[in-house]
């Protein structure tokens, strides 16, 4: 920003566990004056708003994500290390440090805030969930923390927001930082950190005290650290990797000593500072909750139950919604058509923005419904008791039960799906689940598979099960496959490694707060709308582009001239069908037509021909996108909700040079398999580009699953008519 | 890399081993050093009492708790934390 600066702004840091409510206390502190976006160069979103204090003047927020450890064993982790050392170059070390910890869990929550007092920022200690710590019956001597801590303490409820005022008013304040140390590091380790700290390179975003840190992070450094390797130089990482092998020779356990030195000073400062009644410890809610919702038995029923009835919502609700925007859509396509004169450029307004526009827009609902969901299951602490049953499944591949919701979702859309392995804290198993997300037969394909049964697969009974039933599920199974052996190829391959423990907390059971849920299901929508949407429309308008132009042709100009008569002679049947051949004429004209029969080459070993070439081409808008462009390509006319007709033309089609049937129900199986295995939705690279912060993912799953879908399809085609079945 | 408490009076036995509701002190982590410190600093530490809570339907992961709080753990690492019962 060029802006000229009045006054330098200040940078306040929210900080603490997960679970730890920092992020209701960031929507409470800011409202809805918030922006998301990612860290530079990594897959981690970064959260800033404004806050008003109370003397009027604004600060800048930024909300950390929730961390266990200055030590990382994640990328969010490496963040928060990397933005208190004053290692990340776009986000200023805060000039004050709000933390949040979990009054009714100080055991734990400390442990973070100390490493964090011990950098000697100016920090404040936020008790959260006050409310729930008096309930339970626990009393907590705020003065006796702050004494022992040496900054200032105030207890809030963010959820409820109690206590908001007081906290905004220390923020305010100048805070001194805080002068104690609650490490002892033995001699040896002290000497090594010593002659480590004199090589670090001096930065003026570092306070002298922590650079101590700098050289523990350096010490502890497993490699993969980008950070440490940009700010660190390369000489001194290698010193440390020795020093750090003589130090497991010669004193083993250094590595752990300063984490039990921490854990006793929590010890000895709770036994101080909170009184609580025998019991008073435990949440004997959740545990009660628990012994339903994680039991042998019921938990599996309950987890079924629960995610088919999130489902069926999803279905039942997005449907008429996304009805709705593409029937208004078309209103407004129609009255802007309406306007403007007839050429090129209402085409492009009315086909190509508007109609970019109106698909964005119909992901929305789903989008919106589901993260209404997610985030109530999220909040409430379900989420983590569902990956802890799902996890003996998903080990099976290689990732844990973070991966399953996400994977779940995107039976119904891949997009929301892949927006929500957010929760999965493991890069690389989050960049897995987004991998094969798609594999799953998402709602667009059903129109596809529902063409092609319809047209191809005889209505027999099998046993207790009819041959498109069956189809069917083979079409959601054969996803499912695929998506089982790509992620083990990629956590064996390019996906292997990362910090290999799974462990995770269970919160407890809280009520979600229906301000916090909107606000995510707000956020979640904007950014799809406003990342996705502008390559969604870009995509778009190419696509209009290459259906509509080259304009002409012979064929189509005599179709012209026939029309112009049959409408001398008021033969409206005849216009009509005059009308939907020069549509079929003008599209085999244009350059998708063109394409179409371009690719045919490489498609007609999987049995299509170009006609389908260009359904191909086109589904890259959506995939359902297929169903009308065939009604287009068969002289039908776009606009018809009946597909009987399509699939009689499907049935009848004939090859235009050997006059042989073009298509045999093998093609409509191949073509069934090609659309559950191929990467045609350009929706959802536009997000993979933004989840994963970078093309190369988005080019690859592209790469990869249409190599994937083609070699499939073959495979279909070529051995099913070995085995005979072509005819 | 082991991390080790002063013994306890009872017999080691390795943290998966414990039944429901049963508890134990921590004797050691022996972990690779990088998971044996994580496990540390969320309060995996030798001297601390753990609790079996559960384990999952489908036999792992386990939910124990320590420090208060409930925790979900792989069987492949609960197998190298050992503890001592009464």
């Amino acid at each position: 920003m060029s802006r000229p600066a009045e006054t330098a702004t200040r940078h306040i840091a929210i900080l603490g566990n997960p679970n730890a409510g920092k992020s209701t206390l960031f929507n409470a502190l800011t409202g809805l004056r918030q922006k998301v976006g990612n860290y530079p160069g990594v897959t981690v979103e970064k959260k800033t708003g404004v806050c008003e204090l109370p003397s009027g003047r604004r600060v800048e927020v930024v909300d950390l994500p929730g961390s266990y450890s200055l030590q990382p064993a994640s990328p969010d982790e490496m963040v928060v290390r990397d933005v208190l050392l004053g290692l990340q170059d776009d986000t200023p070390p805060p000039d004050l440090i709000v933390f949040v910890v979990d009054a009714t869990n100080l055991d734990r929550h400390l442990y973070l805030a100390l490493q964090v007092i011990e950098l000697g920022r100016p920090l404040l200690l936020a008790l959260n969930m006050m409310d729930a710590a008096t309930e339970r019956g626990l009393r907590i001597d705020v003065r006796a923390l702050e004494r022992q801590l040496g900054v200032p303490v105030v207890g809030i409820s963010a959820s409820k927001r109690e206590g908001l005022d007081a906290l905004r008013a220390m923020m305010d304040r100048d805070v001194e930082p805080s002068t104690r140390h609650f490490r002892a590091w033995p001699p040896p380790l002290q000497r090594v950190l010593e002659r480590l700290e004199q090589r670090l390179p001096r930065r003026a975003s570092l306070p002298e005290r922590a650079r101590r840190d700098l050289a523990v992070a350096v010490l502890l450094n497993h490699g993969e650290d980008d950070a440490l390797a940009r700010h660190v130089p390369a000489e001194t990482l290698d010193d440390a990797r020795m020093l750090a092998q003589r130090l497991d020779e010669f004193s083993p356990g250094w590595r752990g000593g300063d984490v039990a030195g921490r854990y006793e000073a929590i010890t000895a400062l709770v036994a101080e500072a909170v009184s609580a009644p025998e019991g008073a410890r435990r949440d004997k809610r959740s545990e009660a909750i628990d012994r339903v919702l994680t039991h042998r038995v019921f938990g599996p029923i309950i987890f079924v139950v629960l995610m088919g009835a999130v489902f069926q919502s999803v279905f039942a609700w997005a449907q008429p919604l996304m009805n709705f925007i593409d029937w208004s859509m078309t209103g407004v396509g129609n009255v802007i058509g309406g306007v403007m004169p007839d050429g090129p450029l209402r085409s492009l307004v009315v086909d190509g923005v508007i109609a970019g526009v109106g698909t964005t827009l119909t992901f929305v609902p789903q989008i919106a419904i589901l993260y209404l969901f997610l985030s109530v299951l999220e909040d409430s602490g379900y989420m983590a008791r569902a990956a802890f049953i799902m996890d003996r499944v998903m080990s099976r591949v290689g990732l844990s039960g973070r991966s399953f919701i996400p994977l779940l979702s995107s039976f119904a859309c891949a997009i929301p799906g892949i927006m929500a392995t957010r929760s999965i804290d493991n890069r690389r198993d989050r960049f897995t689940t987004i991998m094969i997300a798609p594999f799953m037969s998402c709602s667009a394909r059903l129109p596809v598979y529902a063409l092609l049964i319809g047209a191809f697969v005889p209505n027999r009974w099998v046993g207790f099960l009819t041959l498109p039933g069956i189809t069917l599920f083979s079409m959601y199974f054969i996803g499912i496959a695929a998506a089982i052996l790509v992620a083990w190829a990629l956590k064996r391959t390019v996906l292997r490694g990362g910090f290999p423990l799974y462990v995770m907390e269970l919160p407890p059971y809280r009520m979600p707060s229906w301000r916090s849920v909107l606000t995510t299901v707000r956020e979640r929508s904007l950014l799809f709308t406003r990342n996705a949407g502008t390559v969604i429309l870009a995509i778009t308008v190419v696509l209009w582009f290459l259906a509509s132009y080259p304009k002409g042709g012979e064929a189509v100009r005599t179709l012209q001239a026939e029309r112009t008569q049959a409408v001398a002679m008021h033969d409206t049947p005849q216009v009509q069908a005059l009308d939907h051949r020069i549509a079929s004429a003008s599209l085999e004209h244009s350059f998708a037509g063109q394409a179409g029969r371009f690719i045919e080459p490489v498609i007609a070993p999987l049995g299509f021909d170009w006609r389908i070439g260009i359904g191909l081409i086109t589904s890259l808008a959506a995939r359902e996108v297929m169903v009308s462009t065939m009604a287009t390509v068969f002289n039908l006319g776009s606009g018809e909700n009946d597909v009987q007709p399509l699939r009689k033309s499907l049935r009848a089609a004939v090859d235009t040079r050997t006059g042989a049937r073009a298509y045999t129900p093998l093609t409509g199986l191949s073509l069934m398999v090609f659309y559950v295995l191929a990467c045609q939705c350009m929706s959802t690279l536009a997000v993979v580009h933004r989840e994963t912060n970078s093309w190369r993912w988005p080019i690859f799953m592209l790469l990869m699953m249409n190599g994937l879908a083609w070699l499939t399809s073959f495979a279909v085609y070529q051995g099913g008519r070995l085995l005979g079945y072509g005819a | 890399m082991t991390y080790e408490a002063s013994a306890g009076d009872g017999p080691a036995r390795t943290l998966d081993s414990l039944v429901a509701g049963e508890r134990g002190v921590i004797a050691s982590v022996d972990c690779p050093p990088v998971i044996a410190r994580r496990l540390m600093e969320l309060g995996l530490i030798p001297g601390t009492e753990v609790e079996m809570i559960r384990r999952a339907p489908l036999g792992d992961p386990l939910e124990i708790t320590v420090r208060g709080v409930h925790l979900s753990l792989r069987r492949s690492e609960a197998r190298r934390i050992d503890v001592t019962t009464r």
